[in-house]
């Protein structure tokens, strides 16, 4: 039961030449920076966005978006110091090291340069972009084949990231990361719900997987209300990515100290059955969330979180591992600074079928797509709203329940894992973009079905 | 680090210019620096940043098209932006402005001052002061982060329209934890305010105990039927969830069906919605919204009853009004959409709390929010996740550590008899959301 080798379907792109026109300055740059004792580096970061406003009726106003910064970081002890400014070229680079600089009591002096042209000035009139436009649009047309009664305000985006870190000896690209990400409310006469999705797949296939999302969200909701109280939860393997990751991921990033969070509390002790491997691997670059490098540059590397059920390893930062980081640095864009964050958690498939699962369940609920969720990771308390499930009785599936909200605390869940997962590993549909602290970040998931003992239900929407 | 003034601005609004027939042009420039300070257990980390970037909105007969980028892919926004014209959707009151009525001739749009560093590592001591006062130890402050920015803002239009204007804010985030007996619980707390010597050092540290204290020490309560007196801090989020209901015109004729198209009250007669970009205390101070309309004051719900709409220029043109200042740029990233400056309950007929408190025969204060409340307006249904006291005959007998307050809105809406004098702000739906204490008696739910 060791995590499955990773399909080869490119969406990262290890190709970063934007920022290597002056990638030697800049390495020069950054070396003389930093003084004996200090540790640092820049980061670069250029984001590029087509987007458009959307409703039922189709694509409304275009818009194109831009935007590169530069930011230098510094650590000397125990502080920090982190410069941002607009541009990603030569300039803003200087810029930003004399104010470092400045700042830090040194005065270095650069001698101002003509900013070289920029490469990739593509505009948004090509074939490409208007063949997305329209691939865009049949999506829309597919998943809303009839909108009488019906209303949405979206904003589609295709995101393009592109992102390298300058250290005193080298030039790490980060990787450029594109995907198409949608946001905005679907309203019927008597109800709304918000929509979010994301994909790092090629833009056919994203669209594809987009105008199934849409259908998904646009089916009424059932009327039928889900049992409240304690509650054996069958996830599909779509869901459980997102119950992993909140209830392994974010406690075991390495913020807030050793003992900050209900697993970090209890390294190698048994928190799972056996048989259960979690581990966040920022290298699948079929995923969102992947990458080459953190974005302190420390290369991505797999790090085990959970191994045969026991707590083996948190995620860190040069800041919280000083030179052991494991390449966990993220940060939601380059005024941020990097903190321990999680990329995509994958998790080994086990030996049973769903039907297996659902016979062991006998009753409860089938859950098939959890839309968010949080989790406090001092106390282990963490709530998943449930947008889409079966009940499930004398293991078999039965009818559609409203939305419901799952509860409980990590380490009982964890310990109500039944010993064998689903025998299918599927990418997550509800993970797409992370928020903690207001900075949203890419995470992806690979999960297969999984069946929890006495998690609490409750009802999910008012 | 902020560049001279280099002519980019002019330089956009001569290109944004056309000689297509009907065609008009805006350009939008926004210059910040912020300064962000924080610190945890591993260290003190501080943050410098600044920005300057220009976004372009052509119109032509209805469509519109948008274009940003920082100053340095700047100029060919209007080249872009009229690219993405041709594919733009007609739709109905989308156009260039005008220059404003009785408008003043913009102040040079300069550069925002630099946040003032020492007195924000004063602000920080304080705040940890008034944790540990408030708290008696009992609450660790695991990290605190306060944020001080200021921005400029010029907007101008091939129609004549030029404006300019300044604005300032202050952020402290607080993460904070506190270990019983019953327990272990962590929060995540928020101050803003328009400017740093505004932000509510003592109260926020009052938050942050009550926050994670009260679920480790209380009981959790049930549901029935008792008084609700809930605080300035657990109403205020409610009623920002309110705030999108009144934005431009009433395309899914929610609020129309909710009062008969105006012939019921959507609340009761002591609750009135206001929404003003210079409320006192309040957490915007702007002269201008997004597309360079002057701000001012907009009641949106008088003594229950519908009053008037949130609009940007689009939406008043299509419903025949003037518009209200309300297009919001959150960033200078994403085009103008309807938002909120300063959303709140007017306090001006409010009673002081204490008076509320005392006329709670037997009911619950819900002192503070566990998780972001639910607030359905379609389903005309709400849930509050809160804790705090309970009372009887006005005196708080129990901690509630936890209880459910949810039932129909339009119910906690009508219900609502008498409001506080203590209005305060959160953040929310892009601004600032206010209330005061709000009391509703013979709640059910």
């Amino acid at each position: 039961m060791r995590p499955p080798a990773a399909p080869t379907i490119p969406s990262l792109s290890d190709d970063v030449t934007v920022f290597r026109e002056d990638a030697e300055d800049a390495v020069r740059i950054v070396s003389g920076m930093l003084r004996r004792g200090e540790g640092g580096e820049a980061f670069r970061e250029r984001r590029r966005a087509i987007s458009w406003s959307a409703t039922e009726a189709g694509l409304q106003s275009p818009s194109i978006v831009e935007e590169s910064g530069t930011a230098v970081r510094v650590s000397r002890g125990k502080d920090s110091l982190l410069v941002a400014c607009d541009g990603d070229g030569a300039e803003p680079l200087r810029d930003a090291v004399r104010e470092a600089s400045r700042r830090a009591g040194g005065a270095p002096f650069f001698k101002s340069k003509a900013a070289g042209p920029r490469a990739d000035d593509r505009g948004p009139s090509g074939p490409d972009e208007e063949g997305r436009a329209t691939q865009i649009q049949a999506a829309l047309a597919r998943a809303l084949p009839d909108p009488r009664g019906f209303s949405l305000t979206l904003a589609i985006a295709r995101v393009t990231v592109s992102r390298a870190v300058v250290t005193a000896r080298a030039f790490v690209p980060c990787g450029e990361a594109t995907r198409l990400e949608a946001t905005g409310v679907l309203r019927r006469p008597g109800s709304s719900r918000s929509f979010a999705f994301q994909s790092s797949a090629p833009f056919s296939a994203a669209c594809d997987a987009l105008a199934k999302a849409l259908a998904d969200a646009t089916r009424p909701v059932p009327a039928h209300r889900a049992p409240e109280g304690k509650v054996d939860v069958v996830l599909s393997p779509e869901a459980a990515s997102v119950f992993w990751h909140e209830t392994v991921g974010h406690p075991l990033e390495a913020e807030g100290g050793e003992r900050a969070s209900v697993l970090a509390r209890v390294p190698r002790a048994a928190v799972a059955p056996p048989g259960y491997f979690v581990t966040c691997d920022p290298t699948r670059r079929d995923l969102p969330g992947s990458y080459l490098a953190d974005d302190e540059g420390t290369p991505a590397r797999a790090v085990p979180l959970l191994d045969d059920g026991r707590v083996a390893g948190l995620l860190t930062d040069r800041r919280t591992a000083g030179g052991d980081s494991n390449g966990h640095g993220r940060c939601g864009d380059f005024r941020r600074p990097p903190r321990p964050r999680l990329s995509a958690l994958i998790v080994s498939a086990g030996r049973a079928s769903r039907d297996e699962l659902l016979d062991a369940c006998d009753a409860g609920l089938y859950v098939r797509e959890i839309s968010a969720g949080h989790t406090d990771a001092e106390s282990g308390r963490f709530a998943l709203f449930v947008e889409s499930a079966d009940l499930v009785r004398r293991g078999r599936l039965g009818a559609a329940v409203a939305p419901f909200l799952l509860t409980s605390d990590v380490l009982t869940a964890l310990g109500g894992l039944w010993g064998e997962a689903g025998d299918v590993c599927a990418p997550a549909s509800g993970l797409g973009l992370c928020v903690k602290r207001g900075e949203p970040l890419p995470v992806g998931g690979a999960s297969p079905a999984i069946l929890l003992r006495g998690l609490t239900a409750a009802p999910g929407r008012p | 680090m902020t560049p001279p003034d280099d002519g980019l601005f002019e330089e956009l609004l001569a290109a944004s210019a056309s000689s297509h027939d009907g065609e008009g042009g805006e350009v939008y420039e926004r210059r910040g620096t912020s300064l962000e300070l924080a610190e945890d257990e591993r260290g003190f980390h501080a943050s410098v940043s600044t920005e300057r970037g220009f976004a372009v909105r052509l119109f032509r007969a209805g469509r519109t098209s948008f274009a940003a980028s920082g100053a340095g892919g700047a100029r060919r926004l209007p080249a872009e932006a009229r690219l993405l014209l041709a594919r733009s959707r007609a739709r109905r009151g989308v156009r260039e402005l005008p220059a404003p009525e009785g408008a003043l001739p913009p102040a040079p749009p300069g550069a925002p001052q630099r946040p003032d560093e020492i007195a924000a590592r004063g602000l920080l001591v304080a705040f940890r002061r008034a944790l540990a006062s408030a708290s008696d130890g009992a609450v660790l402050l695991a990290e605190a982060a306060l944020t001080l920015g200021a921005r400029t803002e010029r907007i101008a239009t091939t129609a004549g329209r030029d404006v300019s204007f300044g604005s300032a804010a202050a952020t402290l985030v607080a993460n904070v934890s506190a270990r019983t007996g019953a327990g272990r619980a962590s929060a995540r707390v928020v101050a803003a305010a328009a400017r740093p010597e505004e932000l509510a050092l003592a109260r926020l540290a009052h938050h942050a105990v009550d926050r994670v204290l009260l679920p480790l020490k209380g009981r959790p309560l049930e549901t029935g039927r008792y008084d609700l007196l809930l605080d300035p801090l657990v109403a205020a989020p409610v009623l920002a969830r309110l705030a999108r209901a009144f934005f431009g015109e009433d395309e899914d004729g929610l609020l129309g069906a909710r009062t008969r198209e105006g012939r019921d009250a959507l609340a009761s007669p002591a609750l009135t919605l206001v929404d003003a970009a210079g409320a006192p205390g309040g957490l915007v101070r702007t002269t201008h919204d997004g597309e360079g309309t002057p701000q001012g004051r907009t009641i949106v719900l008088e003594r229950g009853r519908l009053a008037s709409r949130l609009t940007d220029a689009a939406a008043a043109h299509r419903l025949g009004t003037r518009p209200t200042g309300n297009a919001f740029r959150r960033a200078f990233s994403e085009p103008p959409a309807i938002g909120v400056t300063n959303f709140f309950a007017d306090p001006s007929s409010g009673v002081p709390p204490l008076d509320l408190l005392r006329a709670l025969a037997r009911g619950f204060y819900a002192a503070v929010l566990l998780s972001r409340p639910q607030v359905e307006i379609a389903a005309d249904r709400f849930r509050l996740h809160a804790a705090g006291y309970w009372v009887e005959k006005g005196r708080a007998t129990d901690a509630v550590s936890e209880t459910l307050v949810s039932g129909r809105l339009s119910s906690l809406l009508r219900g609502i008899e008498a409001v506080g004098d203590d209005l305060k702000f959160v953040t929310a739906a892009g601004g600032g959301a206010g209330s005061p204490t709000l009391f509703v008696p013979k709640w059910k739910g």
